[in-house]
């Protein structure tokens, strides 16, 4: 009897929040109070972080979290600049998590700004939540051509080239100077990863229309033995594109076609640029600025970088170092008056120019928020260094 | 016939196959006498990697090697099967012995708390960067890179021959082991009936002891062959081989040790032949497809012998 | 009768019951919860009905969007109660029929990318989401039900591994689903999106009630999970429950019994894949897109964790579990809130467990004795040794600063001191009477030492280490789960 009553009183409460729900449910729902009131700068602000911490690319994250944070250190250290707390939120590459820390990011009334996220998937999940609460976001990874198309203009800003200028750029250097032709064929490799499957997609269909043969395989991030998919490499094929996130994995690939003797040429995107690890003779890579590690005028900041994080870096590290210069700058500009807001922020960081940085060119944003006068270097790896060769 | 392919191919998934096996050996061995899926099983493989990483670090790293490589080589083995074979005591000793009676699923999730705990620390500690064994550049004698070409025109690395004569010689010892010494023999009669055996005078605490310390003692050498091949070590890498692992062992007939042998070589072989012949893209899809059919054919496994459940 | 299933019987206890040996691992052993003299309050709590206890979650979870404006804890009720409908459906597989299904998130992931593909631009199709509904529930409910058709032959660890492939086959193919070629053709059939997923995904659109903002989505989460709840209760009370527990318990007996056992089998993991794909749709409408990342391993891992701490076999348990697993992950980010929870969690375990009383003031006191000889040591002699500061602010955190080393550099040390921590743990664990305690004094300072130089630093990745030790710890001290009930498995 009592079971039956509280059964009954279940069903009738669900009944309540059904109705309560349809009333809430009306998108004309009024925002809770997310409009950034101004923050005083006298007691330091803010910057969210979103990457991917843990998981699968945790060495890709964990890097850019630290280059990110050495920066706001060394800035925090000097007298008179506006104290900067950098805030870390773990996505895990993943887009619901990173939607959900975005929304932590956005209800928190401290943070003006977010660096990230790092994946072009995580960048359109988290867009509609930033944008609404008025958050400016830059990425340092995220390289899909059609983020940056004017819908989130003012809002989404990256300081790397996207697949747009490197897959051509890659194709070209290939049909013009390795001996790429109608007729010979090129493997091209990609992890299944969307950054990869984009470039490999967009480099394999310029090839295909200039009537080289491309056979398209596969990989997994989580693999470490690519002597199966080498043994399908033809002598016939004079190059393998491995647009890969990680440059392990490419250093793997090449030694691999080596120790199998085949002749074809090993040509790595901008994830496989990293010379503590990819370092197979006589291979390619194409990135956007020279090796921070071997710039000379880097070598300080490089030598207390490794100082403060020891062990290696990636190549997607170095331009949170230039997004976390950016935004110190553009906090400076906002805070002048002694108080900033989120809109401040973003108008101050859309129009922040540096003349030179860690990553060896100015960097300046398009209207549309990408890196201005991109360009993409071809180098080849000689003696285990990297040379520019285009 | 493309020979060169074939043989290139088989190789490739023998060596592959070996590592997989030795890991399904240990998750093979726990479970007979336990009944206990150890996830935590792949971590200790990435810590043995580790181990071995570290070993040649302090021995001058892999450009300046201060010793022999054949030292080398032995003491990698000999740290890293006894790392990760006190590695399994301890994870034994204070996360699942209290569990031995409780009910199967509660030290899955403590295996499973253990995995997160292992696979994290280890990034905490060591970076998330993947590092490299490097095993090229070991002067005197060339490992990875050095070769040696099959009339066939296929290519195998002298690692390959290490992995695979490796891994071979230490199933036949745990099979020595296990058939004809007297620990082996209580160890064959705890996973039959713990209760039996217990009342016969065996310490069954001791055999657990031991059988988690091999067990995790070649999960810990299998982690240093799969880096002497493919030099690739990083936080998470026991996830995949620790699946793969389980898979291995069950395909092949779960407490069974020949079946785990026979299990990890066949998902290595059917890695490599379908990425080879069919494609690469959807070779996971293609190998789990098989050994779903494999199960269906054989309920229990390869090897595994029907339950006879007694009433 | 009312109340609940159990009856507490009257026997009194042995008075030399903590000197007898329990007798083997049988159902005597299993009952002796049942038999335990409890207080009253607690026995009186055992009487209210099930339901109640329902309502009143149902009730506070509704008052939560009306009590905080702050959308963050909004998006993490909704998970939170996302993760409630799986660990439900996951619970009548694994808890009622005692099967283990490792491949349940697959069917999380058909029913999202089938309401998107239905509710997408993706093939242009834009059905109403009452519409969606039935199709994706019936058709997951279908895909549960082949997967377990082999589950006729297989049994306990061998239906394990089926289950495991399938979801990862799942995974593969709808992250290559964007080049399905037959073989021999070149131009791949683009059906899921591949690594891109599907984008676009429109919002739950139910005959005109359309649902956009958050506040909705978690009442209309908490709805579903509430007439789940219901459904679930409901059948857990009827025969097919009662059939699947004794399934649970001896299959062999079961079926002796008269049980059509595989035909229950079935219908649990189609059930379970049912609940299963309408959690999907409701994932996938709020995200706005589907990746075939989300329904991988990692997932299963997390939703099986909340399952059996929170007691596998119990409805209360699964909304346990859910909150406490999913809040401590999202508290623990921060690393303000993480140290506070640190510090309280290892005090209260302290006061709560060490007697007699005079132990504990010793503990403590020559804790922060030490804490303050070893600062004025180190401020002396190795100035390096406090430049840091600590993690929070305020008087604790001034109180930290002057009891707690905090070196300039803290990496390498601060890992030395983690790993050996974890050493020291487990040897004391191994130490009986007063050396323990006494040993627990350099324990508790070394631990503060490595949780302010090294954890709290990296919050995202400490979070992940402290939820593997909760569940060692609670597993190993717990291991029915929070709200389950201890029992006796036939292997």
């Amino acid at each position: 009897m009592i079971r039956r009553v509280s059964l009954l009183a279940l069903v009738g409460t669900v009944a309540a929040l059904a109705v309560v729900a349809s009333a809430v449910a009306r998108p004309a729902h009024v925002a809770s109070a997310q409009a950034a009131s101004a923050l005083s700068c006298k007691s330091g602000v803010s910057i969210g972080m979103l990457a991917p911490i843990t998981g699968d690319a945790a060495s890709i994250g964990g890097d850019q979290l630290h280059w990110a944070e050495f920066y706001f250190n060394q800035w925090n250290k000097v007298k008179g600049h506006v104290k900067i707390h950098l805030v870390q939120g773990d996505t895990q590459l993943d887009p619901s998590k990173a939607s959900t820390v975005a929304q932590s990011f956005a209800s928190n009334g401290k943070i003006v700004g977010v660096i990230g996220p790092a994946g072009s998937d995580e960048v359109q999940a988290v867009a509609p939540i930033l944008r609404k609460a008025g958050l400016a976001f830059a990425s340092g990874s995220a390289t899909r051509v059609s983020l940056t198309n004017g819908a989130w203009k003012g809002y989404f800003f990256r300081d790397v080239p996207n697949d747009g200028v490197q897959g051509p750029t890659a194709a070209n250097y290939m049909f013009t100077n390795l001996g790429v032709k109608s007729g010979t064929s090129v493997m091209v490799v990609d992890d299944q990863e969307s950054y990869s499957t984009g470039l490999a997609d967009i480099v394999g269909q310029n090839l295909t229309g200039k009537g080289v043969h491309v056979d398209r395989e596969s990989i997994s991030q989580k693999d470490t033995d690519f002597s199966s998919l080498v043994a399908k490499v033809t002598s016939a094929t004079k190059v393998v594109y491995l647009p890969f996130q990680l440059a392990s994995q490419a250093q793997l690939f090449a030694q691999q076609l080596q120790a199998q003797g085949k002749t074809a040429v090993a040509f790595g995107s901008d994830g496989t640029f990293d010379s503590s690890k990819f370092t197979v003779n006589g291979s390619y890579i194409s990135f956007f600025a020279p090796d921070v590690t071997t710039l000379p005028a880097d070598a300080k900041v490089v030598a207390s970088f490794h100082k403060a994080f020891p062990g290696a870096t990636s190549p997607f590290g170095a331009p949170n170092y230039v997004l976390a210069q950016m935004y110190s700058n553009a906090v400076t500009t906002a805070c002048k008056d002694g108080k900033i807001t989120r809109a401040e922020l973003r108008k101050d960081f859309a129009k922040v120019s540096l003349k030179s940085s860690i990553l060896g060119t100015p960097i300046r944003f398009t209207a549309n928020g990408d890196l201005a006068a991109a360009k993409f270097h071809i180098f080849k790896i000689v003696n285990g260094k990297y040379q520019t060769v285009q | 016939m493309n020979w060169n392919l074939f043989v290139t191919e088989l190789v490739s998934g023998i060596t592959h196959g070996s590592v997989y096996s030795l890991i399904a050996l240990g998750y093979s061995m726990v479970y007979g006498i336990l009944k206990l899926l150890n996830f935590a099983h792949g971590d200790i493989y990435m810590v043995g990697a580790y181990i071995g990483l570290g070993i040649v670090t302090v021995l001058g790293g892999p450009f300046a090697l201060t010793v022999n490589v054949a030292l080398l080589l032995f003491l990698m083995f000999l740290c890293s099967m006894l790392g990760g074979g006190l590695l399994g005591v301890m994870i034994e000793r204070f996360a699942y012995r209290r569990l031995r009676n409780a009910p199967r699923i509660a030290p899955l999730i403590t295996a499973l708390g253990v995995s997160f705990f292992l696979e994290n620390a280890a990034q905490l500690v060591l970076g998330a960067q993947q590092q490299s064994y490097n095993s090229f550049s070991w002067t005197n004698t060339p490992i990875a890179l050095s070769h040696f070409t099959l009339p066939s025109g296929a290519v195998v690395s002298y690692a390959s021959v290490i992995v695979v004569v490796g891994a071979v010689v230490l199933m036949v010892a745990l099979t020595l082991f296990v058939q004809r010494t007297q620990t082996g023999k209580a160890m064959r009669a705890t996973s039959f009936d713990r209760e039996a055996a217990a009342m016969m005078g065996i310490d069954v605490d001791r055999v657990i002891v031991v059988t988690f310390f091999i067990g995790s003692a070649l999960a810990g050498a299998a982690g240093v062959f799969n880096c002497i091949s493919y030099q690739q070590v990083f936080p998470t890498m026991g996830f995949q081989a620790g699946l793969f692992a389980f898979t291995a062992a069950v395909v092949g007939g779960i407490g069974n040790l020949p079946g785990s042998v026979l299990g990890g070589l066949l998902i290595g072989l059917a890695e490599a032949f379908s990425i080879g012949y069919i494609s690469s893209t959807f070779e996971q899809a293609i190998v789990f497809a098989i050994l779903i059919a494999v199960m269906l054919v054989r309920p229990s496994g390869i090897l595994g012998r029907a339950a006879v459940q007694k009433v | 009768m009312d109340g609940g299933d159990r009856e507490i019987p009257n026997v009194p206890a042995r008075p030399d019951e903590a000197q007898v040996p329990k007798v083997g691992v049988d159902s005597w052993v299993a009952t002796h919860e049942g038999r335990v003299h409890r207080n009253r309050l607690v026995a009186e709590l055992e009487r209210v009905p099930r339901p109640a206890f329902y309502l009143a979650f149902g009730v506070a979870a509704a008052l939560l969007p009306a009590l905080t404006s702050n959308d963050y804890i909004i998006r993490v009720g909704f998970d939170t109660l996302l993760y409630m409908l799986l660990a439900l459906g996951l619970n009548i597989v694994v808890g009622y029929a005692g099967l283990l299904d490792l491949g349940y998130v697959a069917f999380y992931g058909f029913g999202a990318y089938g309401y998107a593909m239905l509710a997408s631009p993706k093939f242009g199709i834009h059905w109403d989401t009452l519409a969606i509904i039935p199709v994706v529930v019936v058709a997951t409910a279908l895909l549960g039900f082949i997967v377990a058709l082999p589950s006729r032959r297989l049994v306990g660890d061998y239906l394990a591994i089926i289950t495991l492939f399938f979801g990862q086959l799942f995974v593969t193919v709808y992250q290559n689903g964007n080049r399905i070629s037959i073989l021999g053709q070149t131009r791949g059939y683009d059906m899921t999106g591949g690594p891109n997923g599907i984008p676009g995904v429109d919002n739950w659109n139910l005959g005109g009630l359309k649902i956009a903002s958050l506040q909705g989505y978690f009442y209309a989460a908490l709805i579903v999970f509430l007439l789940c709840l219901g459904v679930v209760y409901l059948v857990d009370q009827s025969r097919t429950g009662r059939a699947w527990k004794s399934l649970r318990e001896d299959p062999l007996a079961a079926e002796l019994m008269g049980m059509p056992v595989n035909r229950l089998k079935l219908v649990a993991f189609a059930f379970g894949a049912a609940i299963a794909g309408l959690t999907g749709t409701l994932f996938a409408a709020l995200n706005t897109a589907v990746f075939s990342a989300d329904f991988d391993v990692p997932t299963l891992i997390i939703v099986y964790a909340m399952l059996i701490l929170g007691g596998a076999g119990s409805l209360g348990g699964v909304i346990l579990g859910a909150i406490v697993v999913n809040v401590s992950l999202e508290v623990l980010r921060t690393p303000g809130h993480a140290t506070w929870i640190f510090y309280v969690v290892v005090l209260g375990t302290l006061i709560a467990r060490l007697r007699p009383w005079r132990w504990l003031a010793i503990v403590l006191g020559g804790t922060i004795g030490l804490g303050f000889v070893a600062h004025a040591i180190a401020a002396a002699a190795w100035p390096r040794g406090t430049h840091g500061s600590a993690s929070i602010g305020g008087w604790a955190g001034s109180f930290l600063d002057h009891w707690q080393l905090h070196p300039a550099n803290p990496n390498f040390i601060g890992n030395i001191a983690f790993v050996i921590l974890v050493f020291v743990i487990l040897g004391v664990t191994l130490l009986r009477g007063w050396v323990r305690h006494l040993a627990l004094i350099p324990t508790l300072y070394l631990a503060s030492f490595a949780w302010e130089n090294r954890l709290v630093i990296e919050p995202s990745v400490t979070r992940l280490i402290l939820i593997g030790v909760i569940l060692i710890v609670l597993m190993n001290a717990r291991p029915q789960g929070l709200l389950g009930t201890s029992r006796v498995e036939i292997v």
